[in-house]
């Protein structure tokens, strides 16, 4: 087969899955994070990583230009195919959070797996939405401490979840062989 | 799925779905920009009108539906209510603090959270999914190769749940033999979701792999399903305009709440 360096339609089918498998996670798991909410206190954000760790585990294994938005986009768009359930907001935040993620990687060129570039990336995500957050919520007329306690809980969730869980996720997908159907091959004999 | 709970289709039915996306999308910077809560109240409501009357679901669906979005929308904005600031105080309680001010803040996001919850309700029950693609590759200009992968994912979607359920029944009957660590925890939780994922990729890579040879590629192609945009949707687009639009007014005639601005 001839090798192409964009993205095929395969690349694309396996980010989408992989975005769905998490969005079909988190539409189970999803309880938690509403039910850590009411107490005001931004509990739920620790778990806010959640919601992009889809695309630094998708780049981590394809490590192609657009794969982190192409994920993103699935997994906000996922709760629609899961849930049934139509979020704009979702989605235009997913979008935002995909780039975010898409310039830390670009920044690398699309070759690290390091550990360092999955935190960056979780951190910048997990700081993208902010502004617009500060719009939707009012958060300028939030108790400050409440305000630093939300934002910590954030960037550390980011850094945590969609940084660190994600590598280790991959180092285990690594470990069942299944890598080495996808993404940029690096040695053309990797048999399969 | 969706058919079984309507009882009658709807002229926006036949809305193109990237019109719809788009005017959600407006929709969505609209209710951002919007900063006085009685404006808000009267938008949530007429899109509640909206909603019942254009999505021809059974009203007992929609009564259940109604509350869900309510009760999370009021859970989602109880932060603002318990920790925002303001002046007039209502309740004092530890390190909760309600003042009237933060209280007409925090339904003011919970009205924004309804208004797009009630619009997107409208979407899903009068949109198929296949469709939103087929109109992105047709009027979107979308490469077929990415509507084509998204709609073959989203066929998977039942069989990663079929395998999700397996997995945890195989756990179930395991459970005395096997450590408690395998079943909750972290080591739970990275069993289940790399199981998942690899059984996923794999599935992906060889359907994928089978798409490409019979040729779901690029290129010039023609479609069986066909979609268009026609005068629904200009009327469509001028429907949520004029409810925006006519919502303010009745804002005007009417304020539930004394303040005119939320900020």
């Amino acid at each position: 087969m001839v090798r192409k360096n964009g993205l095929t339609l395969t690349d694309v089918l396996v980010t989408v899955v992989i975005a769905l498998v998490f969005a079909f996670i988190y539409s189970i798991w999803g309880g938690v994070y509403t039910a850590l909410e009411p107490l005001g206190l931004h509990l739920n954000q620790l778990l806010y990583g959640m919601w992009f760790i889809a695309a630094v585990v998708a780049y981590l294994i394809i490590r192609k230009p657009g794969v982190a938005l192409i994920a993103e986009f699935a997994a906000a768009s996922g709760e629609t195919i899961v849930m049934l359930q139509f979020d704009v907001m979702l989605i235009v935040y997913g979008l935002i959070q995909g780039l975010a993620c898409e310039i830390v990687f670009a920044v690398v060129k699309y070759k690290s797996t390091s550990l360092m570039v999955a935190v960056a990336a979780g951190v910048a995500a997990a700081l993208s939405t902010l502004p617009l957050d500060w719009y939707y919520g009012y958060l300028g007329q939030l108790a400050t401490w409440n305000l630093l306690l939300m934002f910590g809980f954030r960037v550390l969730s980011g850094a945590l979840i969609a940084g660190g869980l994600a590598h280790l996720l991959y180092q285990g997908l690594k470990g069942t062989g299944v890598l080495k159907l996808v993404g940029q091959k690096a040695t053309a004999d990797e048999g399969l | 799925m969706i058919e079984a709970i309507r009882h009658y289709s709807t002229p926006a039915d036949r809305v193109n779905p990237i019109t719809k996306i788009l005017v959600a999308v407006g929709l969505f910077l609209a209710v951002v920009l919007i900063h006085d809560p009685n404006h808000l109240f009267h938008l949530s409501l007429l899109m509640l009108v909206l909603l019942i009357v254009l999505s021809g679901v059974k009203i007992r669906y929609l009564v259940l539906l109604t509350a869900t979005i309510l009760f999370f929308g009021l859970i989602s904005s109880l932060y603002m209510i318990f920790y925002g600031e303001g002046t007039s105080t209502l309740l004092r309680f530890g390190i909760v603090h309600i003042t009237e001010e933060s209280t007409v803040r925090g339904v003011h996001i919970m009205m924004r959270g309804v208004v797009l919850s009630f619009f997107g309700a409208l979407v899903v029950f009068t949109t198929k999914l296949t469709d939103v693609f087929y109109s992105m590759m047709q009027q979107g200009g979308l490469r077929p190769k990415f509507a084509y992968a998204f709609m073959a994912a989203i066929r998977m979607v039942p069989i990663i749940a079929n395998e999700y359920m397996t997995l945890r029944r195989a756990r179930k009957v395991r459970r005395p033999l096997i450590h408690r660590k395998y079943i909750s925890g972290y080591k739970g939780f990275s069993t289940t979701i790399i199981t998942l994922l690899s059984q996923s990729i794999r599935r992906a890579y060889r359907l994928g792999i089978a798409m490409e040879s019979k040729g779901f590629d690029d290129g010039p192609r023609t479609y069986y399903h066909r979609t268009s945009f026609s005068i629904i949707d200009l009327l469509f687009i001028m429907l949520v305009i004029l409810t925006v639009i006519f919502s303010y007014q009745l804002g005007q005639w009417y304020s539930p709440f004394a303040t005119t601005d939320a900020r």
